[in-house]
């Protein structure tokens, strides 16, 4: 700045190359693009990789056993294959319910434990469902007899139609 | 003229002699550089080389500070099985247990003298006690820093640039954990992932987030595989180099009381220390993997029932955590503790204000640390012995000393 005072042939002006008003303003504008670029790059890429949290979960009716395949008092680990979209493939997968008859109606408890996910297994003789994981232990209807779940075993919908027990389960 | 030619080609070179008379091979090597003559009037080479051999230490230097020569060629192990591995593996959930299978069972050659090698089963074996033994060393490493003070002004940034480095390494083992696609890996990620799932608010996105869905699925193999091999990666490259960068510029601490007597370059005593060390911490990699190398288990079925799920060994605390913590209470486990463990570890250079790296002089910092240190040692030990080994039958003894919940569960 100072030079300008003694200089005559300097090109003071607010649009020189080294004015502050010009760095201030050419400072901007490399962070506006640059920003833009960023977001050219940063926006697809979170969209990609976010996909997954906008696909809804759908939930289907399916017959996963003939009504008469359980008998009261009985609780039955019962295996039923859905075709599902697993990502980039479609495939027939296992699922495993627990089932067991309350009254006239029909219990299909998920397998997973409530604590962590752990796959529970139900000894007949003890009459409660064990999980190997974190020692949970539920009785027969559910419910936490001990361990660190802070509820029960999560129950499926489930309904008999046709001489079929059906469940409703979300993919 | 020859003066002359000796000054351009290398100055710090051996080729610099004060030799007035040269002999013919001499002669000839000055007219015609070697590749190393080449290379340092390019490259700066041998100056670089000499300033990490003849980097000057404090007196006392001793066996502790070979741990990071060690993590560094552990490290180099790593990254070598694991390219190598990569050829072979395959990350879809119909092929990535065969192909580990295959990496396990089809390489056997059979080499005069040394007899029946197995090559897959051999680098397989290197990557998974590699990591282990990484941990185990990365943990002494900050052991060391910790008791020692090291991280003290001027060092702050290295410290927590080496915490991070250590976090990059968990995530390197959780994730590496999934791949094999067997029970134990499925297993392991179910509770993992299910874990995130627990945080107030955002656990829901998290979970599908790091799953890539809702269960554990072809996309979690996939995330778990780029993670494993592109993201983490790059992040202990770029951290690595950060923190070797730092060590350089602040030089190492040296013990916590200065010692008499000169400094002394790395070259030759220290380096010797790093060899030895190198050396037998490279035996133990290759001894683990030769005694008992790395199975495998059956193919990961979410409705199997012969799973005995069972972490990583430094997981064990945390496993054991999660069991001893009441119905309600898995948040504790989940996030809070191990969180505020993590966050205690990037302070600990801004939570220690006392000036002196003598241990006597933060007792607060010192006992505070060596109890988590304790309490974590503790969880793993009963972590290790409680856990079944897979095969056998059992829920272990844990179920039978649990009490029952208070009240009512939801239901």
């Amino acid at each position: 700045m100072s030079d300008c005072k003694n200089c005559d042939n300097c090109d003071c002006g607010n649009d020189a190359p080294d004015s502050p008003e010009r760095r201030k303003l050419l400072g901007i504008s490399v962070g506006i693009i640059n920003g833009v670029i960023a977001t050219a790059i940063i926006g697809p890429v979170v969209g990609f990789v976010g996909a997954p949290l906008l696909q809804k979960r759908k939930g289907i009716w399916v017959k996963v056993l003939s009504e008469s395949d359980l008998p009261p008092g009985e609780t039955k680990d019962v295996k039923f294959t859905m075709h599902i979209k697993d990502g980039f493939m479609e495939v027939d997968r296992e699922y495993a319910l627990f089932m067991r008859r309350s009254g006239d109606k029909v219990l299909a408890f998920d397998p997973a434990c409530p604590h962590l996910g752990c796959r529970v297994d139900y000894q007949s003789d003890k009459g409660r469902f064990f999980c190997p994981c974190h020692g949970a232990v539920f009785d027969d209807a559910g419910a936490v007899v001990a361990g660190p779940p802070a509820r029960g075993l999560f129950e499926h919908k489930t309904k008999i139609e046709d001489d079929h027990i059906w469940v409703y389960r979300e993919v | 003229m020859s003066e002359d030619k000796k000054q351009v080609i290398s100055p710090e070179s051996p080729v610099e002699t004060q030799a007035q008379n040269l002999t013919d091979s001499e002669q000839a090597r000055l007219d015609r550089p070697k590749l190393s003559d080449w290379l340092e009037l390019r490259l700066g080479w041998w100056g670089f080389v000499r300033k990490n051999l003849d980097e000057q230490m404090p007196a006392g230097v001793s066996w502790w500070q070979t741990l990071g020569n060690l993590l560094m060629t552990l490290l180099a192990f790593q990254f070598i099985t694991g390219i190598a591995l990569s050829m072979y593996y395959s990350s879809g959930p119909e092929s990535a247990h065969a192909s580990v299978k295959h990496i396990n069972e089809g390489f056997i050659s059979n080499i005069p003298i040394f007899g029946s090698i197995n090559w897959g089963l051999a680098v397989r074996g290197i990557h998974v006690y590699g990591s282990s033994v990484l941990v185990c060393v990365t943990v002494l490493h900050i052991l060391r820093v910790f008791f020692w003070g090291s991280y003290k002004k001027p060092r702050e940034l290295t410290w927590l640039v080496g915490v991070l480095i250590f976090f990059v390494m968990l995530g390197f083992s959780f994730t590496g954990y999934l791949l094999p696609w067997d029970q134990k890996a499925y297993w392991a990620t179910t509770v993992g992932t299910n874990m995130a799932g627990t945080i107030p608010g955002i656990g829901d996105s998290m979970l599908i987030l790091i799953r890539g869905g809702s269960e554990v699925g072809s996309l979690t193999l996939t995330r778990f595989y780029a993670a494993h091999v592109m993201i983490l990666p790059a992040a202990l490259i770029i951290l690595t180099a950060l923190h070797l960068y730092l060590v350089r510029k602040h030089h190492i601490a040296g013990p916590v009381l200065p010692q008499k007597g000169a400094t002394v370059p790395f070259w030759p005593n220290q380096l010797f220390k790093d060899a030895v060390v190198v050396f037998f911490g490279v035996g133990i990699v290759i001894y683990l993997a030769a005694v008992n190398p790395p199975g495998l288990e059956g193919v990961a079925n979410p409705t199997g029932t012969d799973l005995v799920p069972r972490p990583e060994w430094y997981y064990l605390g945390l496993y054991e955590m999660l069991k001893i913590m009441p119905a309600g209470w898995e948040l504790m486990a989940t996030l809070i503790i191990p969180g505020i463990v993590s966050v205690g570890m990037i302070l600990l250079p801004w939570l220690d204000k006392s000036k002196s790296r003598h241990p006597a002089m933060r007792q607060w910092i010192i006992i505070s640390g060596t109890a988590i240190i304790l309490m974590i040692g503790l969880m793993t030990l009963k972590g290790y012995l409680e856990t079944p080994v897979h095969g056998e039958e059992g829920h272990g003894p844990a179920v039978e000393g649990q009490a029952a919940p208070d009240g009512e569960a939801e239901h």
